[in-house]
């Protein structure tokens, strides 16, 4: 199965929006669910990024990597990284996959890796 | 609007207090009352951001005004966490500008140090983005880290500047018998020596130990009131003459130029309009240093310097002591301390200080336009004030 996460798009103005907003940004559309579901996109540009080694108490391991990716369409989002040597502006590739885990939840994110 | 006038001021040490929350809380109130010679107020506020979370405790504001034998005055406790204090002082200046009070008292406490720097990392996480940005173990310290490295990459800010806020905060904390740090630290011993990387290892690069604030406790507090009751008070006269806020996108990376932090200019704007001041009029500063890179852009953001040009400034001297605008004499939260929700009460005790000429070795000279920024979330709800001596 294909995971994905979404954005949401103003019916009234096509305006995007991640992470998900209760008003358009743009036109300010107030209309009760207002937005479809787009899944964003799993490729995009590394625009910064950070090996944090202090982590809340419920992670098992020592570090993770964030960043911050621009995606094709434009919409940026911070996700995990699994990638060796990270640089910014390079072009990486994510996939949907279990961020964190908190007692008996499970959390999914973007999980992003180099591009090939 | 009526003038509103800090008339008294009081703090405790920021550092590991051993007391309950309500009664750190209380005590610099007390103090600030005998500063002022006052015994009764009409209004409490009281800002905190872990009550609930760290310390197990709801509705501070009824047990602070019960603990200081004040009621029956009205309380609450203001959160808007780590911009708590400011806007506690804000809600403040509101009620006696407005005419509903004559007296307000505003007293900021936190207990973050009955947990581990773990789980007190993890509660001001709490305050990031749930779905895209707490899920994936984002901490305020990542973010600051990830935001550090736009401005690298943007403006050539590098390791050596921001170890350079940490040293001149670390100086100026020791001017500052309330300073969480009193611990010298030298370029050699944090970035350059052999020692360097033992002494200050990476927490989230390109961001060291020495980048982040402490965990502390710690409560300030400040009193308002109306210019008839100044009028009788035997202090040197302080006015809070302007006020602003701010916010910003809750998901940082979701902002149009993610090296702008927007709300921090907005904020000092409306402070600085209000007061009928720019930013060049400002004797002393005291901004929020959480981290070493915010105090060199908040240095921009409010107008002190050129976008980018933060860092120039303070290659030459400018915000150190004796330089044009010195920032965060009290060693800021770099070394001060960072007891969240008191912060802002914390950054206004100093600058009332500054202005009535009591801060003896870390005193501004002649400093008679003081001004605070006290920055929330990271940097998405930022509130600013503005101080001035009258004579
Ligand atoms: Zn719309």
């Amino acid at each position: 199965m294909n995971l994905e996460i979404y954005a949401y798009k103003c019916r009234k103005c096509g305006q995007l929006h991640y992470p998900y907003r209760m008003m358009c940004k743009k036109c300010h559309n107030n209309e009760h669910n207002a937005f479809d579901p787009v899944p964003l996109p799993h490729k995009g540009k590394l625009l910064t990024f950070t090996r944090l080694q202090t982590l809340a108490a419920d992670f098992s391991v020592p570090d993770i990597q964030l960043g911050i990716v621009e995606l094709e369409n434009g919409i940026r989002m911070l996700g995990q990284l699994q990638i060796a040597k990270p640089k910014s502006g390079m072009a990486v590739t994510g996939s949907v996959g279990v961020v964190r885990q908190m007692g008996y939840n499970t959390y999914h994110g973007m999980i992003f890796h180099e591009a090939k | 609007m009526r003038e509103v006038y800090v008339i008294g001021i009081g703090i405790t040490s920021f550092s590991r207090l051993e007391y309950p929350l309500s009664e750190i809380a209380a005590y610099p109130a007390m103090m600030a009352m005998r500063d002022c010679g006052i015994e009764k107020v009409d209004h409490l506020y009281v800002a905190n951001m872990g009550a609930s979370r760290v310390s197990g405790q709801t509705a501070l504001a009824s047990a602070v005004v019960d603990t200081l034998s004040l009621t029956p005055a009205g309380a609450e406790a203001i959160e808007n966490g780590p911009a708590s204090g400011a806007s506690a002082i804000k809600q403040g200046f509101m009620a006696v500008a407005s005419g509903l009070h004559d007296v307000v008292l505003v007293t900021g406490a936190e207990r973050m140090r009955e947990v581990n720097n773990l789980e007190a990392t993890d509660f001001v996480a709490t305050l990031t983005h749930p779905i895209a940005e707490y899920i994936y173990g984002t901490t305020l310290p990542s973010l600051a880290a990830m935001f550090t490295r736009l401005y690298m990459d943007k403006y050539g800010v590098t390791s050596r500047h921001l170890a350079m806020v940490a040293v001149k905060n670390h100086d100026n904390a020791m001017n500052n018998p309330f300073a969480h740090l009193h611990q010298p630290i030298t370029l050699e011993g944090i970035l350059d020596g052999p020692e360097a990387l033992t002494n200050n290892p990476f927490v989230s690069d390109p961001l060291r130990f020495f980048d982040f604030c402490p965990v502390s406790d710690g409560a300030a507090c400040v009193i308002l009131a109306s210019k008839e009751v100044a009028d009788k008070v035997k202090r040197p006269r302080v006015r809070l003459a302007g006020v602003g806020q701010a916010t910003d996108t809750h998901a940082v990376h979701e902002r149009e130029e993610p090296t702008d932090l927007l709300a921090v200019r907005r904020a000092a704007e409306q402070a600085m309009k209000m007061a009928g001041i720019k930013p060049s009029d400002v004797d002393v500063a005291e901004l929020h240093d959480a981290f070493t890179i915010l105090e060199i852009v908040e240095s921009e953001e409010v107008g002190f310097f050129k976008k980018g040009e933060g860092h120039l400034a303070l290659e030459k001297g400018e915000t150190r002591m004796g330089g044009k605008i010195p920032i965060n004499p009290s060693g800021g939260l770099k070394a001060k301390g960072h007891p969240v929700g008191a912060t802002g009460l914390g950054q206004a005790h100093e600058i009332v200080t500054q202005l009535r000429g009591e801060a003896k070795k870390r005193q501004v000279k002649d400093a008679k336009i003081g001004f605070t920024c006290n920055f929330g979330g990271f940097g998405n709800n930022v509130v600013c004030l503005t101080f001035m001596r009258e004579d």
